[in-house]
């Protein structure tokens, strides 16, 4: 198993039963409670639908990307229940938090992946997600005409903006870098522009 | 305990599922069925407005350990799912959960009764409430767990064979053999 | 090789046992978000054609300094538009017209057609025992895509092969995965089955793929289509709540 574990910084551990760190919790999920598939397979995969989309944009990447987007939202704001009933983690209290759930616990549990957190804004509500290993992008190389425009794993922020939107978090989700771009690393910014508080489900503190 | 039924309500306090599982107990009609999901929805939101400000405050003071213990759920086993291989879906047996959780309902209405039944809600932090009938009256701290238990299981059910079902709207009726029958099962192995 | 263990197991079952053990070792993740990403390809397909079916090639009309604007517009803005929920967009489907239809169903199709190349390199490389390439006539090939390229891709096997052996086969999965949880009543009516249609494409481009990239790659060669059939009636009632099995008819035309 190799998730990467020594790049990731060892944060405050959040309690999610009393003795568990976060961390121990999501290994547990992902080494003995989840049915899993080859990555290569979700690789390739994804890789067709891709391919596919800037055939019939006509390498409009732009519009690949906002289609991209909207369907990692459509599945997002269904695999938040999964999520959900597999952990039933605590409502975050600060954005600092989610981030740790979303890094440690969400990206581990689904593909095997511990992205960092880092980048606060000042005031705490916008973070990036450092992805050091990236399942659906493994093995890939963009052709020329697309690496400047075409955000290839964009799915992951509609996913992400979907799933957090169902817990009444509004959030801005966008891909700043990409190593298939050739920067340094892949980068996911995450801003929360508010919680939506009327719908927080009554019984909720 | 034996549950009689099994009830869904969405975010908006809509019902969205409804099931017996015993034929002999007295059935409400379909109307019944939507007022009484209303009136939980309703009674949920008042019974979080009266929990007094002080313990409001107090609760999210409070240290991390007090909070845990005061807002977490017991885990009461494996209720019956350890017999049934691949009945949870994507949640692998033996058991997908052994420990306690979290409630996200700190403050709303979870338990009511009557000399003759009890009533148990839990509800997901998407607003999602789930909503067993049992045909005993029961006060204990362990039938409420037992049964919040059951719920979060009932959950689980809802997010495989529910929400990824391609066609399932989400908010609307839930017409889905598949959670039937596994629901069913469930139940019937508690 | 070690030659001095007790060889209790055959060589067929050590060759598997490897391939198994291999398999494991590989880079996982959740077969749950595969599943999704996979069910997801129908409503993006139809969202896709609403996007670019009506004028193929129509968009780039439009004069440049419009498209420069767009392009300015969507770098700028944060939040890209949003399709209509999933359900929606597949209901699109069902009462959408022939040619549309068609256009999706190539669309998805082609995706399929894309997965099943890369996958038969896949599972080849990983020293499949199952897949001899000495005697790889186009049978072997079938079983091959039964076993192996199904378990991968849906978790279990095609429940029964048929075959002239002449080119023609048929593959009947009985509990096929991706529409095992649709919300049916007994009897499927016409609106449902238009539903589950497109469902069925991709694989279709699957077996496409893999047979292409197994040799068969002769132009319209292969072909392949899906049909709804009755369970058999050993398997009523036992299975998952779609009550129809889905006949995969491939027609292989032989030189």
């Amino acid at each position: 198993m190799s998730s990467g574990s020594g790049n990731v910084q060892n944060g405050p551990a959040v309690s999610t039963s009393s003795k568990k760190s976060l961390r121990v919790f999501s290994d547990d999920i992902w080494k003995n409670k989840t049915a899993k598939i080859n990555a290569e397979l979700f690789t390739l995969t994804y890789g067709s639908i891709v391919s596919q989309l800037c055939t019939d944009f006509q390498r409009d990447f732009n519009k690949v990307n906002d289609q991209l987007f909207a369907m990692g939202y459509n599945i997002g704001l269904r695999l938040i229940e999964d999520f959900l009933a597999r952990t039933a983690l605590p409502r975050c209290d600060t954005l600092v938090k989610t981030s740790e759930v979303i890094s440690k616990c969400a990206f581990k549990i689904f593909l095997n992946m511990t992205p960092q957190v880092s980048n606060w804004s000042n005031n705490k509500d916008v973070f990036s997600l450092i992805l050091d290993e990236n399942p659906l992008s493994d093995f890939v190389e963009l052709p020329m005409d697309a690496s400047k425009e075409l955000w290839y794993s964009n799915i992951l922020c509609g996913v992400l903006k979907g799933a957090m939107e169902m817990v009444q978090l509004d959030c801005d989700v966008w891909f700043v870098s990409d190593v298939l771009r050739g920067d340094q690393h892949s980068e996911i910014r995450v801003k929360l522009n508010r919680i939506l508080k009327d719908e927080i489900p009554a019984g909720e503190d | 305990m034996a549950i009689q039924t099994v009830l869904i309500i969405n975010k908006s306090g809509g019902l969205v599922y409804q099931r017996d599982f015993l034929a002999s107990s007295t059935k409400l009609s379909s109307n019944d069925y939507l007022i009484l999901a209303g009136t939980l929805q309703g009674v949920t939101a008042i019974a979080s407005q009266v929990t007094p400000k002080a313990l409001q405050i107090s609760g999210s003071n409070l240290s991390k350990a007090a909070n845990e213990t005061e807002y977490s759920i017991p885990y009461a086993g494996p209720l019956g799912v350890k017999d049934q291989k691949e009945d949870m879906g994507s949640f692998l047996p033996p058991d997908y959960f052994t420990d306690s959780f979290a409630s996200w309902s700190k403050s709303g209405l979870k338990h009511v009764t009557t000399d003759q039944f009890s009533l148990f809600l839990y509800q997901s932090m998407t607003g999602m409430k789930f909503v067993a009938i049992s045909t005993q009256s029961s006060t204990s701290n362990m039938a409420v767990s037992f049964a919040e238990n059951f719920l979060r299981k009932a959950y689980c059910l809802y997010a495989d064979f529910v929400m990824k079902n391609p066609f399932y709207e989400p908010e609307m009726p839930i017409r889905c053999e598949l959670f039937d029958k596994k629901l069913t099962e469930f139940v019937q192995h508690l | 090789m070690e030659t001095g263990q007790p060889t209790e197991i055959t060589e067929q079952q050590r060759a598997q046992l490897q391939f198994q053990l291999f398999q494991e070792s590989l880079p996982k993740v959740s077969t749950s978000v595969f599943r999704m990403l996979l069910n997801e390809m129908v409503p993006l397909s139809v969202a896709v054609e609403d996007k670019v079916g009506e004028n193929p090639g129509g968009q780039h009309e439009t004069s440049s300094k419009n498209d420069l604007e767009e392009a300015i517009a969507s770098n700028l803005s944060l939040k890209p538009c949003i399709d209509p929920p999933s359900h929606k967009l597949i209901a699109e489907y069902a009462v959408a017209d022939e040619d549309k239809r068609l256009r999706i169903k190539a669309r998805l199709n082609s995706m399929g057609l894309q997965i099943g190349k890369k996958l038969s390199e896949l599972l080849i490389f990983s020293n499949n025992p199952n897949l001899n390439f000495k005697d790889m006539d186009l049978l072997t090939v079938m079983k091959f895509i039964c076993r192996d390229v199904w378990r991968q891709m849906f978790g279990k096997q095609i429940d029964n092969l048929k075959t002239n052996h002449r080119g023609t086969f048929y593959l009947f999965d009985y509990d096929y995965r991706p529409i095992q949880c649709l919300a049916l009543d007994g009897d499927v009516s016409d609106l449902e089955l238009n539903m589950i249609d497109p469902y069925l494409e991709i694989p279709c481009g699957i077996i496409k793929g893999v047979l292409l990239s197994l040799g068969f790659d002769a132009k319209d060669q292969v072909s392949c289509e899906a049909t709804v059939v009755d369970l058999p009636d050993t398997k009523t009632g036992e299975l998952g709540s779609f009550p129809k099995g889905i006949s995969f008819n491939v027609q292989v035309l032989l030189q």
